[in-house]
């Protein structure tokens, strides 16, 4: 919950805001006005990218389409409810129709992509003369609106921040930041990509239209420069960068900062604003990668902490904290006829290269399955095939008896396939807690964000990071992430767990501990896992069958004891020499 | 459409193609090297431009002249630039590396063309070198035209030619394909990307000089040739000169077209429907699968 105190701050500040009008003069109230609607775009224009990680430069573009579609249809008469009404939609609209494509590319393709909206919009705007009266622009009816415009401008800056605090406490949010930080996994934790990334920028598109509705509704008049100039369009989200982009309070602190610096540029030099404004952006660029809340003298500073903290989940603890043992995993009867994981020729290449040949494979529920081969052999690309990073060329995998044919990686992962990656790959920037939370709240089966954070806590117990709830996940040491990718996995109670190499680089005491962690995950919830690794004295504790890999193919599928005398196997791990009678023998 | 008008007009649309293209190698050993998006790009080409009308306006020299006497201001530029500023963020981490580079370079897009607005007036200048025409036909090429044309071939070969064989241009490659691959092989990666990024805003400069012989520039026009240049090294693969001229002259000779047959002010909606096309259709970059 929220402190009463801080909702009393907030409200304080409301209120003062909102005597602008009545008391300050009619030159502080549109100075705080175009700060407000500079605030709403800088804002919306971060909720893609502080908590998404996608870098629109387009952003401003929707701001032009909500202020055009808002002159054009107040010109015709269509009303003021209905002007801004079609703002939104159009802003929302045109973002929509964006999203199919844009969201096809990652990283710096989409900024190339994004980057050339703007010029696109100005150039639409300035040769669509019958509608938008060309370069020209639309002159709206005089009336002096700038009282009511800071009004709505206020209320609108208002939602903005609740929307932003909502998104830093809510799943979608989370949904949010696991694609910020990997978005292939999260993907396999169980997000579904595409509605959360095309939601967040529709919204963030149908704010910034209503941000330009209310600008133009203000200032009566627009024009395709003022609306679509690249210089203007980059000044909110250098603003947000200031402050601290993804912080629940950097958009609006560095807006504010950025806005009076301009006013002091504007008042006091009459020429060179542009460049001067110009070399600020520069400078923000060079030296402030986090904004001036993540600088450390700022967010070290008792006053400042508030301000420059990353999460704000907040909730009750539980008294005396999790305990180690048990996991919140309902348990389950094994039914030793069920197939859980049945693969029939699955075959995957890479050009020339088929990396998966035809296996084979039939899993049933309860069963530990080792998986070995040397490297290259195909282990990985197996997994992957399973949760469906890869589709197979040809072949059929079936989950549960279910196809996974034409399913996505989320599909699959509600299925209950959970994994865990060879090169442990956390959402770094969030803590344990919130990893866990993630592989939960999006697992097999719909929890909501509390009970999900609660759950963490003791799965992070089970894995023995229960001292490292708080802590970032890129800041454990090796063997804490592995144990950090199994509790992700385990939180979404699967029903086949994929465990890829967790035990290199664990000391022999470690490996016993994981061993009994797995044995564990089997007996008492089964689970049924199958494990890749090349520590063999791991697996032989452990599992029940072992399958092997070479070049692809399986060679050897048998019980433990049968497998470690096959010859092929042996040939296999332990290289031609064995052939020779040179080699100690294997041990099992 | 008559025969000679048709070639005319393709002949048009080869040389602004060319000179696009003259553009988008800079930019694209910039970004293959050195993974920067350059915004400020086709601002540094507008700058030359005006720069190069000046000194023509002030002494009348010859263009050819002109052309070395802007290219070492703006390598050293591009050097500085880079180290002072660019270079310092690629410690950081993907995203905010790619943030840091747009501010700075959008930044720089706004100073500079403020700069120049205010040092030499906003109005648009030009080269006015006469020159004599060629005839073949009814088609008319002004020789300007075609010595451009030649020289933004000559020059493209032996770029390709250099980026091939020379040690340096290896290197270049080797440092676009894998850079730490290649650091790990000697090549010396940051210097290697700054006299990259030096090299990138040379090779504008020279396209600013033979812009302005042709067509008008001013401090402002830089912005849209930056999106052009980007769509011709998405469409010819990042680090491809030839597919680079390749796409450049292909966008030249459908703008011309385009403004040809329908009117002027939609030509420049091509590259950025082009682009948006290619990156949907290619989300890895037309033919990023062809390097260099």
């Amino acid at each position: 919950m929220t402190k009463p105190s801080s909702i009393a701050y907030a409200l304080v500040a409301l209120l003062a805001v909102a005597l602008i009008p009545l008391l300050g003069g009619p030159y502080l109230t549109s100075f705080v006005f175009a700060l407000l609607i500079s605030f709403v775009l800088a804002q919306s224009w971060d909720w893609v990218n502080g908590q998404m990680g996608y870098l629109n430069l387009g952003h401003y573009a929707f701001y032009g389409i909500g202020a055009y579609a808002f002159a054009i249809l107040l010109t015709r008469d269509a009303g003021l409810a209905v002007s801004f009404a079609g703002a939104v939609a159009f802003a929302t609209l045109a973002a929509l129709l964006v999203s199919f494509p844009l969201f096809r590319l990652k990283g710096d393709y989409f900024a190339f992509a994004t980057l050339a909206i703007v010029p696109l919009c100005e150039l639409l705007a300035n040769n669509l003369d019958w509608l938008t009266k060309g370069s020209d622009g639309i002159t709206l009816p005089p009336h002096y609106v700038l009282v009511p415009a800071f009004y709505a401008a206020l209320g609108l800056a208002a939602l903005t921040l609740l929307v932003t605090l909502g998104l830093m406490r809510s799943r979608f949010g989370y949904a949010l930041r696991a694609i910020r930080n990997d978005e292939q996994v999260a993907e396999v934790a169980g997000v579904r990509l595409f509605p959360v990334k095309a939601a967040m920028l529709a919204v963030s598109a149908a704010f910034a239209g209503l941000a330009g509705a209310i600008q133009a509704w203000q200032f009566s008049f627009i024009d395709p420069f003022t609306m679509f100039n690249l210089g203007v369009a980059l000044v909110p989200i250098a603003g947000a960068l200031l402050g601290g982009s993804g912080l629940l309070m950097g958009p609006l602190l560095g807006v504010i900062l950025f806005a009076s610096l301009q006013q002091l540029l504007l008042v006091n030099i009459t020429h060179l604003q542009g460049a001067l404004l110009g070399l600020v952006i520069v400078l923000i660029g060079r030296f402030l990668p986090g904004g001036l809340l993540r600088w450390k003298k700022i967010a070290a500073h008792p006053a400042f902490a508030w301000l420059a903290r990353e999460s704000h989940f907040e909730r009750e603890m539980t008294a005396g904290g999790p305990a180690a043992g048990a996991l919140p995993i309902s348990e389950a009867v094994i039914d030793p006829e069920r197939i859980v994981l049945q693969c029939e020729a699955a075959t995957m290449a890479f050009g020339g290269n088929v990396a998966v040949n035809r296996v084979n494979l039939t899993v049933r529920q309860g069963e530990i399955v080792g998986l070995v081969g040397p490297n290259g052999s195909g282990k990985t690309t197996l997994f992957n095939l399973i949760s469906g990073i890869y589709t197979p060329k040809s072949g059929r995998i079936r989950i549960d008896g279910r196809d996974i044919a034409g399913l996505r990686a989320d599909e699959i992962a509600h299925l209950g396939v959970g994994r865990s990656y060879q090169i442990p790959r956390p959402f770094g920037e969030l803590t344990v807690r919130e990893n866990i939370a993630i592989g939960r709240t999006y697992g097999r089966h719909k929890t909501a964000l509390p009970d999900a954070m609660e759950a963490a806590d003791s799965i992070a117990a089970f894995v023995g990071l229960g001292d490292k709830l708080e802590t970032r996940a890129d800041h454990l040491s090796l063997q804490q992430k592995k144990a950090l990718e199994l509790a992700r996995a385990l939180a979404s109670e699967p029903k086949l767990l994929l465990v890829d190499e967790v035990a290199s680089g664990l000391s022999t005491v470690e490996i016993n501990l994981f061993v009994q962690h797995i044995r564990a995950i089997r007996d008492r919830y089964g689970i049924t896992v199958i494990w890749v690794e090349h520590i063999f004295s791991a697996l032989s504790q452990v599992v029940d069958r072992l399958v092997v890999l070479e070049s692809g193919s399986v060679i050897a599928d048998a019980p433990l004891a049968e497998a470690v005398r096959d010859e092929n196997v042996l040939r296999t791990y332990l290289g031609s020499a064995h052939g020779d009678g040179r080699t100690a023998e294997a041990r099992p | 459409m008559p025969l000679e008008i048709f070639v005319q007009v393709l002949l048009s649309g080869v040389l602004l193609g060319g000179i696009y293209a003259l553009v988008a190698f800079g930019l694209s050993l910039v970004y293959g090297v050195a993974h920067i998006l350059n915004i400020a790009h086709g601002t540094l080409l507008a700058v030359s431009g005006v720069v190069a009308s000046l000194i023509y306006l002030a002494t009348g020299w010859h263009p050819l002249l002109i052309i070395p006497l802007m290219v070492a201001p703006v390598f050293l530029f591009g050097y500085v630039f880079h180290a002072l500023l660019l270079r310092p963020l690629a410690h950081r981490g993907k995203h905010d590396e790619t943030i840091g580079t747009v501010l700075i370079t959008t930044g720089a897009l706004i100073m500079l063309s403020d700069l120049t607005g205010f040092a030499a007036g906003t109005t648009q200048r030009n080269i006015p070198v006469g020159s004599g025409v060629f005839e073949f036909g009814e088609v008319i090429v002004p020789t300007a035209q075609v010595w451009i044309l030649a020289g933004i071939l000559a020059l493209t070969i032996v770029l390709q030619l250099y980026l091939k064989h020379a040690w340096f241009g290896r290197a270049v490659r080797a440092v676009t394909q894998d850079s730490l691959g290649a650091t790990i092989c000697g090549v010396n990666g940051p210097r290697a990307r700054a006299l990259t990024f030096a090299a990138g805003s040379g090779l504008v400069a020279v396209a600013g000089v033979l812009y302005a012989i042709v067509y008008p520039v001013d401090p402002y026009m830089g912005f849209s040739l930056t999106v052009r240049a980007f769509t011709i090294i998405v469409v010819g693969g990042i680090g491809n000169l030839p597919g680079a001229m390749i796409a450049g002259v292909m966008l030249g000779v459908a703008e011309s077209f385009t403004a040809f047959l329908w009117a002027p002010k939609w030509a420049p909606a091509l590259s950025v429907i082009l682009l948006l096309v290619i990156l949907v259709l290619f989300p890895r970059g037309f033919s990023s699968w062809k390097r260099a």
